[in-house]
Parts: structure tokens; C-alpha cells; sequence
């Protein structure tokens, strides 16, 4: 489908649910400790991981999302009793259908977590976008042009990956 | 302070609360919500108490702190039970006062006059905005307390990452050689090393005490080891490894070397139930037991875990099977002795424990950790408290109460609640809480609804707001804001490039650069600018919505706006703080986040709550202690009760109960409360009545009852506002041994000594047999037999002192103050057996002479005992027509049948249906004192709601379109709440005029979107998080992130 470009020019776009309880604090923890991870996730707030839409997983890789991650409340621990554990079952439906579309179950993934396990959601991050980056780009995105490495120097210093127009 | 009108100098209508714990807490949330202004003092620097160090709560292993309340929709509110103690949604009716002690109290009950001393934190909370430089450069480094001395903290530090209030505090003790550098370096200027304590004096009603307890310092028992042994630690020490924000994110080290163990030994009663400590600390066996379970789930199944116990001291819902499942699936070993001795091994640090196993048989184990099960002691405040407030301690130094005024001091107008009354668990303080503040609600009943707030909002405020205006027909006007935070953002995210690139993001017409945005000031910045552009969407890039949202909402809607018209950004601790090495890759994911949030906010639509007055009458289903105690706490509150009891006469249990160990009688408290209740002029009594239908929700139900008279039954309507049930339960009396002559229950043995106390005074041997349940029910600890059986016992051997009594048990559950009956009775010459479900003890009749036959565990052997009596402790059942009831009222039962309530551990007196509560024996088996604590409990939750008048439901609540919605009942088995109701009703008939529609009630919903998720014909979407906010497919916003187009690029 796509031509991929070498690994290390790829800065791999991941977006992770969180719920707003554990998943939401955890991610502050790790924030008021200062805990370092790759800046190559955005987070989407859901009241709950039991909101997780099979259809939203599926429309984020349709969008172009290289990966998908749910960050929920340990199982028996959350705010609505067991909205993760049914969040976790769709979750792993999706997978099937990515398998079975050639895209990968790897590239989805759930991950369980207190709101104080700073280190535990800072792993999971660097998990993910270890991952995505040995997977390489989500092959529905369009073509990808090689760019050059992220300059600290610069005042203005974003140098981004762009697209190729068409 | 505030000025306190005059009117209120008479009469104030506030209240002091003592203590920051959940107990604290939770009273002061009830008493705020009903109109009272509270003062919660705190003597450390914030909220929380113990629980805040605890990351688990038996026997479900939950945090859940989240789940104290019935609010929803904020998060984590780690570590207060409540969003209502969230820094910018705090209750406008509590001010909270830290590092505060109470000087002196004068006055009397309705009107007292405090003097306190609030010690300096040295760091302003409104300017301190939790950057942490103070911490980093501070030169003073000290054992962190909130770790237990595991890990260091500065002098200028946060208890812990989450705090109440979310704010610094400067240690200026001896060590701090007031170098200044924190002053310095304080980017908002919020440190003031010079400042002064504050002497305070407030003007309050009722005063309430929730102390908490002191751990017992076992380093006291120095055969222990405790503080010579590394490997030897007290039991908070564990949770604290324990714990995921514990300093090793919940794996358990070895304080040696750091090594996992893989053998942990507990033991029981440190500082408990010994000669000094006479008492039983209540919850050491079921902490000892988690903290074993933990063990084995964290380090391994193959960890050896053993616990030194006397007695399993279960004895509270689900605490039974709790045990089970410790010992049977997790296979954590109970030895039912002391251990004598404890000898380290110098090479390995490991830990050489004796004991003798119940046979006599000597034994030495080996251990690489030894876990001190600590006992409570009271406060450390409580003898200097109780001097300045004039209020008795009993014999333990723990707070004197009256078994029928569980939660009265001997001081009138000064309550208390939790461990200060006896040690207690986090169910049982919370029950106190709530119960107390119905108490101070009763004496202060002219004075509820006094400051008015509301629940309109998503933030709680007063009703000062202006109206909200309506921007249905705008086109969306989008204003960004990106805030520097001092520099704490901006070091790492170019604002200027930021909001350069959110200004092209589609109907994007504003974008401001604000520095600090949680700055009084700023937010009248950003109001104006809402107001001059005609703005009518709004994002804020700041920092947290868990600490944020609320004021940015709050600001949003000062400006005429809808709070949900905004979006947050978390800018600070989702990404300048955690890309601080990856610069450009952290402004790509900030301007990512931006784009984000615009696409979000220009989907998103007004949400407001329906208002709804709440009726101020109550309904008590139940005429027993419970149900008395309840009704009268209402109605003398100033609210009217309908009190329903299906028998012909009030009292319930309690009209057979003659004595209690504690001396009381209980009959005269049951004259007492019915002459009361018959006598209230607010109380309508319906006796053989029972509830044939409830409809309704918070604040107006709708409720049938019938009344059998003479052969035929009335039907009539009530309307109210809130519901209580208070069914009770009751001694079974169904058992093979019961069809035995001589074998009578414990109860029919009461009503023997005071009818016929001759027949007692000529008993030579009685074998008295505990936990008895009828064949073929569940096994849980009924709690109170034991207590029981020892007060029967005890009165057997006064009456006649060569009597030979003796019981057989499984194990002894007299917790608490309970323990000196037990201790009595063997002074007494009662003999104690124990008994395994093994060889449990049988009755044999032989020549008409009763006999026990038991297996005796010390000699190994069997022995007959003869027996004049068999007295049996028959397990406590649910009340019948449980079933029936709870599916009326449509609230679930356990599995033991008694009724479930909300959250196990923060909401016992509450159900996941608001606007109906759970009192007494309902619940579960208990004490005369505990039935009355709960039923005041849930008097105490059901008046903060009758005061408030008016109620707001719905808001982020899942919505049903009944036109594509067919009716499968996908949505019915998906809610974790069981909400959503196939009904036929008006226009509800669903698709193709098939089995009516899915309804979900917005006063029931609790917005956690999991049946929308589960729709197959997506006919649910949920407020605020709808398919179109969550899916942006018109920005492509949850996929390829976008080109980020540079300044001058």
C-alpha cells in the first residue's frame, strides 16, 4: 500500500482514551512528578472507559491514527463498577476486526492503571509508541514523505512530518 | 474570617467540625449541603487522614474514593471523598481551616463561641500553583510522614502529589535555616516566610469531633523488634508499599535490601486486647487480610503468607467469605495463637518467629518480613480536646458515649464520629458522620437552608450567577486562550506559535496569551473578553480539568455563557511537564491538543439540569429502633414522616431484648421512642401497613400503602420526598438441634432469665453453641451473637456462680469495647472451646439427659459435656418480604439478602438510587448503638436533601431517541446501575410499534456512557460526549495529526 520510510523518520500519532477518573489522574500524576515520556499521544477524555465505541476505535485508525490505546481504572476499581471491563470487551472486539482487515490487532491496546501509578502510565506511553514506531505508519494514511530530524535550537522549532498533498 | 451578621451572632447557623479525616469529611459535606456553613478543622496541612495513605479498602480492594458521593462527572478526587472539596468546586458552605487547633470553646449547645489558632503554612493556596521549584530548590531534606519515613521530602513540600488543598506548605521547623531560596524562587510570589499565626474565633451552633485514632507505636513491645529488626514494620508501613502511590508503586520491598520477600508473616493484636490495651482494635483482621491478599497478588501465589491471629474477626457484609477466599483461593495460612518471640537472623535479615500451635505443640518459622498488625489508640489531641471542650473520656481515653447516644459527648451540642468513640473502619466512621450530622441538624433544625447554594451548575456555587445566554442561533465564535503559567508551560510550549496556529483552526476568532490563568484577575480578563467579542465557544490551555475545570466553568458562566461551552486544555501536566527533553515533538502534540479541543467545543451544545422542588416529607419503611430513630431525627428536624410498620406494634426486635452487656435497659429506649414517635406531631404512624407500590425519584415519590383492618385492607397514596428503609432482621429459628428438648435460641434464653429466673438459678451445666445457621443458608458472621451469648453467659453465672457454662465457638467476635465481656466471662469461670467446621460439635439425648459431644483442639480429642440447656446463637436473617420490596423500590439485595447499598465502604446508608437510604438491620446484623448511628445516618443524608428544596437532575445523563431505539435490551443488561427500562409509555412504542422503547431515567443516570458504547442501533448518545464530540469527524480529530503551520511559516 505504502511505501514506508525509514523507521527513524517516522514520529508515530497515537491517540489514547482515557477515562477521566484513573486513567485522567494517572496521567496528572506522572505530570506533578514530572515523569518523562514521548510526546507522541493525544489524549481523548471519555466519563468512563465503558463509553469506548468500537466505532471510535475503528473511526481513529479510518482518521489515520498510527496506534489506539484505552487507559482505564484497575478492573474492580472503577467509578462505575465495571464500565472497564465492558470497555475491555469491545476493545478486543475491535481487535478482531483489525486483524481480520489486515491492520493488526497490535496496533490497539488497553491498559489498566491507578491514578497514582505515574511511572505505570508514563510506560505505557513509551510501550505504545515503541510499538508503533517497529509497526511503522497506519498503512490508510496517504503517502509519507521523509523528514529530517527535530531541531532543538531553533526559537520556533517545529519542523514537523507533512503530508503529501493527493 | 467573615463578619457574621447579627442575626447569626444569635443564633449561628455554622458548625465546627473537628478533624480533615473522611469522617470530617463526610459531616461536613451533609451539614453543608443542608444550609449550614461548616468550619473543617484540619491540624495537619490538608485533608484526607488515614485514608489518604491507604490504597486499598477491604474487601473489594478498591480505591474508590471517587464513589463517596453520588456526584459524578469530575474524577479522581483523591484524597477527599468528594468534588466538593476540589479547590475551585469547593462547597461554598465549608471553609476549611488547616494547620488549626481548637484553643477554647465557651457557650452551650446552639451557641458556641471558638477560639482557634491556625498555625502559617508560609505559602498563599490561592497563588500557589504547584509548580514545585520551592521543593526543588529547598536545602532541608526529611523523612517524608505521608511514606512513613520510606521515602524524603523537603521542607518545602506537598503532603503528597494529591492534596486538599492543592497547595504547598512550608516546614519551618528547627531545621529550616530560613535561607530564603524558596522565597526567591516562587514565580508567583506565594511564599511569605514571615508570616504570623492567626488567632480565629467563629460564632457555631454544634460542634463535632472526628479525631480519628493514633497507630500504636509498637516499637513500645520491644521483644518485637520493631525498630531494631528493618524487616520487622507496622502494618501502615505496608499499606504504604502496598499502595500504587506508595514509594514503590505497589510493590512490596524489603526494607534491608530492597528484595521482594517471599515469606510475610502477620501478627495480630499489637497493642490490642493484651493487659494494657484491653480492647480490640476492630479492623486489624480484616486489614492483615488484605495486606496478605495483596501480598499474593502483587509478589505471587507462591509467597508464603501467614497471619498470627486469636480470633477472625469478620464481621461485616461480604468480611465472611472475605476470609474464605484469603484462606481457600489465596491459600494465606491463620495460625490461631500469639507468637512469643521474635530473633532476626543477622546474615539474611530474616525473621525467626516462636510460637505454639493451639495443641501445645512448640514450633519456629522462618520469615523474610514480619507485618505488625498495629492497633488504634486514641488521638493524640484527645486529653488536651476534651479539658478545653469539657467533654469525658471513658476508661480507654477514647471519647464517652451512651449506648442509646452513640454519638453524643457528655457535653450537649458537641457530637463525635469514627475511631474517637472506639476504634472503628472507614463503614463505620462514615455511618457516624452522617449520623452525627443528622444530630446537629436536629438541634439546629430552625437554621437549615440557611446559606443557600446550588447544583445547577457543574460546579457547585451560590445563586449569584447572571442569566445564561442563549446561543442556539449563533454561529459558533471560538476564543483560545493559552496560559504560560508563569513559565512552567512556556519553558517547554511556544505560546506565541501556539496560539499563532489555533488562530487559523477553523471559527476561531480570538486568541489571548494569558499568564496564570487561575489568577482572580485573569478570569475577569478572559469574562470580558467573551463578553466584547460576542464569543460563544471557549478553550482554555492551561492546565489541569481535574483541578481547573470547575473555575474555568465557573468563569465561562460569570460571563453569560453555558459551562459546557468550554474546553480545557492540559497543557502543564499532560505535556510541558512531561516533554520537557522533547521540545518540538511537545509543541506538535500542545498545537495537536488545541486543534483538538476547537473541533470539540464547536460541537458541543448547552446542558442544563432539570430543576425539581423536593417534597419536605420522608417515608420510614420499618417501625423498629431503626425505623423510630430515623422518623423521629426528620420530624424533629422540622420535616413531616410517614412511618410504615407492617406488625401492630412499634419496636421491632427490640420488644425482646430485656438486657445489654453494657447494663443499659432496653426496654425503657423502647418506651421512650414510641411514646416519641406516637406523640410527634410530624410523625403519621401506619401499623399494619405495608408499601404495595413506589414510583417516583429524588425529591417526589409516589408510594401505595395498605392497611389491614378487621379483615379487609385500605389502600392510600402518599407523595414525598425521600425514602428510608429500615426493615430489619431477625434470629431464624429453624434448625435440626432446635427439635431437641432443652435446645432453645439465645433470645428465647433471655426471655427465660427475666420470666423465670428460678428455672435459670437451677442450671448446673449449660453448653452454649455459636454461629448456627438454618441448613442450607448462607454462612456470614451475624456480629452481635457473640456479644450475646457472653452477656447470657454472665448472667447465668450471677445467678448461680457453680453453674458450668460453656460455649462453643468458632471464633469470638467481641470487638471493640466488646472484649471486656469476653474477658469477664472467663474471669467468671466460663470455659471457651473452639470448634472447627471439621468436627462440629453434636447433641445427644440419652436417658433423657442432654449431652454436647465437641472436638476439643488443645487436647486433641472429643469430650462430653452433660447439658441442662443447649442455648444456640442462631444466625441473624434479612426481614422476609426483602425481596419483594427491593424490586419495588428497584434496589438490589446482596448475597447474603440483606439490602445492597451504594458503595460498600463510603455510602453504607445510601442507595445507588438517590432520594432512598438504608438504616439498621436492613443493612446487616447489629447493635442496639450501631442501628441507632445508621439510622441517623440515613436521617442525616435524607434531610441535607429535603433542606435543599430545590433539586437538580440530569446534566451529562445518556439520552434515548425512542424513533430508532427497537427495544432489544442491550442498554438494560449493559448498565452497571440497571437503569435503562424497556417501557411501553406514550409515545414510547419504539421501531416498528415492537415492545415500547429504552427509558432512562435523568435523575438515575449516572453519565458513564458504557450503554452507548453497547447500542447496536445507536439510538443512545450521551450528553456532552456524543458521537459527534467524541468521532470529529469534521476536523479528522481523532486521527492523522494535522500540518502545524509555524510563525512566519
Amino acid at each position: 500500500m505504502t511505501a514506508h520510510q525509514p523507521k527513524h523518520s517516522f514520529e508515530p500519532e497515537i491517540t489514547a482514551f482515557y477515562c477521566i477518573y484513573c486513567g485522567y489522574m494517572a496521567a496528572d500524576s506522572a505530570g506533578a512528578m514530572g515523569v518523562q515520556y514521548p510526546a507522541n499521544v493525544k489524549f481523548v477524555r471519555m466519563p468512563c472507559t465503558g463509553k469506548t465505541d468500537i466505532r471510535y476505535l475503528l473511526e481513529a485508525f479510518e482518521q489515520g491514527a498510527d496506534g489506539v490505546y484505552v487507559v482505564a481504572c484497575p478492573i474492580g476499581n472503577c467509578h462505575h463498577v465495571r464500565g472497564n471491563e465492558r470497555g475491555l470487551a469491545r476493545l478486543e472486539r475491535a481487535q478482531k476486526i483489525l486483524d481480520e482487515i489486515g491492520l493488526g490487532s497490535e496496533r490497539l491496546e488497553m491498559f489498566f492503571m491507578s491514578g497514582g501509578q505515574a511511572h505505570t502510565f508514563a510506560d505505557s506511553v513509551k510501550k505504545m509508541t515503541a510499538r508503533i514506531r517497529e509497526l511503522g505508519p497506519n498503512p490508510l494514511k496517504g503517502e509519507l514523505k521523509p523528514v529530517a530530524a527535530p531541531e532543538l535550537e531553533d526559537e520556533v522549532v517545529f519542523r514537523g512530518r507533512r503530508l503529501t498533498p493527493g | 474570617m467573615k463578619t457574621l451578621n447579627r442575626n447569626y451572632q444569635i443564633e449561628p447557623a455554622a458548625t465546627l467540625v473537628v478533624g480533615g479525616g473522611i469522617g470530617g469529611m463526610r459531616a461536613a459535606l451533609d451539614l453543608a449541603d443542608a444550609g449550614l456553613k461548616v468550619y473543617l478543622v484540619e491540624q495537619t496541612p490538608c485533608l484526607g487522614g488515614r485514608v489518604a495513605q491507604l490504597g486499598y479498602m477491604f474487601p473489594q480492594h478498591d480505591c474508590v474514593l471517587c464513589r463517596g458521593t453520588a456526584d459524578h462527572g469530575y474524577g479522581c478526587t483523591r484524597p477527599s471523598i468528594s468534588p466538593a472539596y476540589i479547590q475551585h468546586n469547593q462547597h461554598p458552605n465549608i471553609e476549611i481551616l488547616t494547620n488549626t487547633n481548637i484553643l477554647e470553646v465557651e457557650g452551650q449547645a446552639g451557641d458556641f463561641t471558638v477560639s482557634l489558632r491556625q498555625e502559617p503554612r508560609y505559602v498563599d493556596i490561592d497563588r500557589c500553583t504547584s509548580c514545585g521549584k520551592c521543593e526543588e530548590v529547598c536545602p532541608v531534606e526529611l523523612p517524608s510522614s505521608y511514606q512513613l519515613g520510606m521515602t524524603n521530602r523537603k521542607a518545602a513540600y506537598k503532603v503528597a502529589a494529591r492534596a486538599t488543598p492543592d497547595s504547598y506548605v512550608i516546614d519551618k521547623g528547627p531545621y529550616c535555616d530560613d535561607c530564603g531560596e524558596c522565597v526567591s524562587i516562587c514565580p508567583t510570589e506565594a511564599i511569605d516566610l514571615s508570616e504570623q499565626p492567626r488567632l480565629l474565633s467563629v460564632e457555631v451552633g454544634a460542634i463535632i469531633l472526628a479525631l480519628g485514632f493514633k497507630v500504636y507505636d509498637s516499637t513500645e513491645l520491644q521483644e518485637l523488634g520493631h525498630g531494631r529488626y528493618p524487616n520487622v514494620i507496622q502494618a501502615m508501613q505496608y499499606e504504604r508499599l502496598a499502595s500504587r502511590s506508595g514509594p514503590t508503586e505497589g510493590i512490596v520491598t524489603r526494607p534491608s535490601d530492597g528484595n521482594q520477600p517471599k515469606s510475610i508473616a502477620w501478627l495480630q493484636c499489637i497493642g490490642s486486647r493484651d493487659q494494657k490495651n484491653p480492647f480490640c482494635s476492630s479492623i486489624c483482621c480484616m486489614y492483615a487480610t488484605k495486606e496478605a491478599i495483596l501480598a499474593k497478588q502483587r509478589l505471587g501465589e507462591q509467597v508464603d503468607c501467614s497471619v498470627f491471629i486469636m480470633d477472625e474477626r469478620a464481621f461485616n457484609k461480604e468480611y465472611s467469605a472475605y476470609f474464605s477466599k484469603a484462606r481457600d483461593s489465596h491459600g494465606i495460612q491463620y495460625n490461631h495463637c500469639r507468637v512469643s518471640e521474635i530473633k532476626e537472623d543477622r546474615e539474611t535479615g530474616d525473621l525467626i518467629l516462636k510460637y505454639a500451635t493451639p495443641n501445645g505443640e512448640l514450633l519456629e518459622d522462618r520469615f523474610e518480613m514480619v507485618v505488625l498488625a498495629t492497633g488504634l489508640q486514641p488521638p493524640e489531641s484527645a486529653r488536651y480536646l476534651a479539658d478545653n471542650l469539657g467533654i469525658e473520656l471513658n476508661q480507654y481515653g477514647f471519647c464517652q458515649t451512651d449506648k442509646f447516644t452513640p454519638l453524643q459527648t457528655t457535653r450537649p451540642g458537641v457530637f463525635v464520629c469514627g475511631a474517637f468513640s472506639s476504634p472503628k473502619e472507614i463503614v463505620e466512621t462514615i455511618i457516624d458522620a452522617s449520623g452525627a450530622a443528622a444530630e446537629v441538624m436536629r438541634l439546629l433544625n430552625d437554621r437549615l437552608h440557611t446559606h443557600e447554594f446550588t447544583r445547577e451548575n457543574p460546579f457547585l456555587a451560590t445563586n449569584d450567577l447572571p442569566l445564561e445566554r442563549d446561543v442556539s442561533g449563533e454561529e459558533p465564535r471560538v476564543a483560545v486562550f493559552a496560559c504560560t503559567c508563569g513559565e512552567t508551560i512556556s519553558e517547554v510550549i511556544d505560546i506565541p506559535a501556539l496560539l499563532h496556529t489555533a488562530s487559523h483552526l477553523p471559527k476561531v476568532v480570538s486568541v489571548d496569551m494569558i499568564e496564570y490563568s487561575c489568577f482572580p484577575e485573569v478570569q475577569g480578563h478572559i469574562a470580558q473578553r467573551i463578553q466584547e467579542e460576542g464569543i460563544n465557544r471557549v478553550v482554555i490551555a492551561a492546565c489541569s480539568n481535574r483541578t481547573h475545570e470547575s473555575l474555568f466553568q465557573r468563569t465561562v458562566r460569570s460571563a453569560g455563557l453555558n459551562p459546557y461551552l468550554l474546553e480545557v486544555v492540559n497543557l502543564r501536566e499532560q505535556c510541558s511537564f512531561v516533554h520537557q527533553e522533547q521540545v518540538p515533538l511537545a509543541n506538535r502534540k500542545a498545537a495537536e491538543m488545541v486543534r483538538l479541543a476547537v473541533g470539540r467545543v464547536i460541537a458541543s451544545r448547552p446542558v442544563t439540569k432539570d430543576k425539581h422542588t423536593c417534597l419536605p416529607s420522608a417515608l420510614v419503611i420499618g417501625g423498629g429502633v431503626s425505623g423510630m430513630t430515623s422518623a423521629l431525627a426528620i420530624a424533629d428536624s422540622g420535616y413531616d414522616v410517614h412511618l410504615v410498620e407492617r406488625s401492630q406494634s412499634l419496636g421491632g426486635n427490640l420488644r425482646n431484648l430485656y438486657y445489654v452487656a453494657e447494663g443499659y435497659n432496653p426496654q425503657r429506649l423502647l418506651r421512650d421512642q414510641i411514646n416519641r414517635v406516637r406523640a410527634h406531631t410530624r410523625i403519621m404512624v401506619h401499623t399494619r401497613t405495608e408499601v404495595v407500590n413506589h414510583s417516583g425519584h429524588v425529591g417526589h415519590f409516589v408510594t401505595e400503602l395498605q392497611t389491614r383492618r378487621n379483615g379487609h385492607s385500605d389502600s392510600i397514596q402518599i407523595e414525598h420526598g425521600v425514602t428510608i428503609v429500615a426493615t430489619g432482621a431477625q434470629e431464624t429459628k429453624q434448625h435440626s438441634l432446635l427439635e431437641f428438648p432443652k435446645v432453645l435460641t439465645q433470645q428465647e434464653l433471655e426471655e427465660k432469665i427475666i420470666h423465670h429466673p428460678e428455672d435459670i438459678a437451677a442450671l448446673n451445666d449449660v453448653v452454649m453453641l455459636q454461629c448456627v445457621t438454618p441448613e442450607g443458608s448462607p454462612d456470614y458472621c451475624s456480629r452481635i451473637c457473640c456479644t450475646n451469648t457472653i452477656k447470657n453467659a454472665i448472667r447465668l453465672k450471677l445467678f448461680n456462680p457453680s453453674c458450668q457454662v460453656t460455649v462453643l465457638y468458632k471464633n469470638i467476635v467481641t470487638y471493640g469495647f466488646r472484649e471486656e465481656y469476653y474477658t469477664e466471662a472467663r474471669r467468671l469461670g466460663v470455659v471457651f472451646i473452639r470448634y472447627t467446621d471439621e468436627n462440629p460439635p453434636e447433641a445427644v439425648l440419652r436417658e433423657n439427659q442432654l449431652f454436647v459431644r465437641v472436638h476439643d483442639i488443645s487436647l486433641d480429642r472429643w469430650l462430653e459435656l452433660p447439658a441442662d440447656i443447649i442455648p444456640l446463637s442462631m444466625s441473624i436473617a434479612p426481614a422476609s418480604g426483602n425481596e419483594e420490596l427491593s424490586q419495588m423500590l428497584r434496589v438490589p439485595l446482596s448475597s447474603e439478602g440483606f439490602y445492597q447499598e451504594a458503595q460498600m465502604k463510603l455510602r453504607p446508608m445510601d442507595f445507588m438510587r438517590d432520594g432512598i437510604f438504608l438504616a439498621g438491620m436492613a443493612h446487616y446484623p447489629k447493635f442496639i448503638e450501631e442501628s441507632i448511628s445508621h439510622a441517623l445516618a440515613a436521617a442525616g443524608r435524607a434531610l441535607s436533601l429535603l433542606s435543599q428544596e430545590t433539586l437538580y437532575l440530569g446534566g451529562v445523563i445518556a439520552e434515548v431517541d425512542p424513533d430508532i431505539c427497537v427495544g432489544c435490551l442491550t442498554c438494560t443488561r449493559t448498565c452497571p446501575f440497571e437503569i435503562p427500562q424497556v417501557i411501553e409509555e406514550g409515545d414510547r412504542v419504539g421501531v416498528g410499534g415492537l415492545g415500547g422503547a429504552a427509558f432512562i431515567d435523568p435523575a438515575l443516570c449516572q453519565g458513564c456512557g458504557t450503554c452507548t458504547g453497547e447500542c447496536p442501533a445507536n439510538a443512545i448518545q450521551l450528553i456532552h460526549y456524543t458521537d459527534e464530540q467524541m468521532m470529529l469527524k469534521e476536523i479528522a480529530g481523532l486521527g492523522t495529526w494535522k500540518d502545524i503551520p509555524i510563525a512566519g511559516d
